[in-house]
């Protein structure tokens, strides 16, 4: 097993995912570290986001994860070998307010990397897009819409059950192109 | 009205303040139930923590509004709308008949 010293992002996820999960405790990773793994680096976030599915008590993730040596600064966990920052966030896995239905596993060496799919990996960059208005999520979304095989159908169907037709529809082809 | 599903008194008058203002910060929240502003304050943590609220701050205040992509956010948005029904009349009327338009500075009253 390679030292937490070495470990690339996703391998570092899959590690802390998988040593939560044979306690019981299952995350899934979210947020701007997803970007990552699908542009392939082309957006970089240093904050592993993991999503707390079902509402595991915080004292068992604080005591899991100071048994792999992170530990808790603000709401994030920091460990002395890594320069990345790991967060739960509180479930449900949703998108917008839908729940996410499939999770993609990915086996590394270090673990198995359980990771929102790309098709959700863009509705949720959109959907910050769509509430706040943020730009740089927007970009991220087309980043990963160009870099991976996403299901176009599937977000406009998402966008109009999220009330966001005209939203979607205004930037659609950049998703496409 | 809803404290035994919420369990505490203090989150439903966080949410429903919030829920009729769009926004709140806890000092207004406190001052208009007229209770303690380290309850207040708890209860903002923690909906924020449960991903319930969203914060920024304005100037030195922390406001909290829903977070607009908390999936029971419709849900929860009904329940209270049914539960506000079954305030008092003038409490409704305060919560909601409050300025949110400018008023131009210096503008006499």
């Amino acid at each position: 097993m390679k030292s937490i010293r070495n470990m690339t992002q996703p391998e570092l996820c899959a590690f802390v995912q998988s040593q939560l999960n044979e306690r019981g405790i299952y995350v899934v990773l979210s947020g701007g570290a997803s970007v990552s793994f699908y542009s392939s680096n082309k957006y970089v976030s240093h904050d592993l986001d993991l999503v707390n599915v079902y509402a595991v008590k915080r004292r068992v993730i604080h005591e899991a994860m100071n048994e792999m040596g992170f530990s808790e600064q603000g709401r994030h966990y920091i460990h002395p070998e890594t320069q990345y920052l790991v967060e739960f966030l509180p479930g449900p896995l949703s998108i917008g307010s839908e729940p996410v239905k499939q999770v993609d596993e990915i086996r590394l060496s270090t673990g198995i990397l359980r990771i929102i799919s790309p098709t959700d990996c863009v509705k949720d960059r959109l959907a910050a897009y769509y509430h706040w208005g943020d730009r740089q999520c927007l970009e991220q979304a087309i980043l990963v819409a160009k870099e991976r095989k996403v299901d176009i159908e599937e977000i406009r169907r998402w966008s109009d059950a999220e009330g966001k037709h005209v939203e979607f529809e205004k930037i659609s082809a950049k998703l496409i192109s | 009205m809803l404290q035994p599903i919420l369990g505490s008194e203090n989150i439903e008058r966080v949410l429903v303040f919030i829920f009729t203002r769009n926004e709140g910060y806890a000092t207004e929240i406190a001052r208009f139930f007229e209770t303690d502003l380290y309850g207040i304050q708890n209860q903002l943590d923690k909906l924020e923590t449960g991903g319930v609220l969203v914060s920024r701050l304005v100037g030195r205040t922390r406001l909290y509004t829903f977070n607009p992509r908390y999936p029971f956010l419709k849900e929860i948005k009904s329940l209270l709308d049914k539960a506000l029904s079954f305030y008092p009349a003038e409490v409704r009327e305060k919560l909601l008949m409050n300025r949110r338009r400018p008023r131009r500075r210096g503008k006499p009253l």
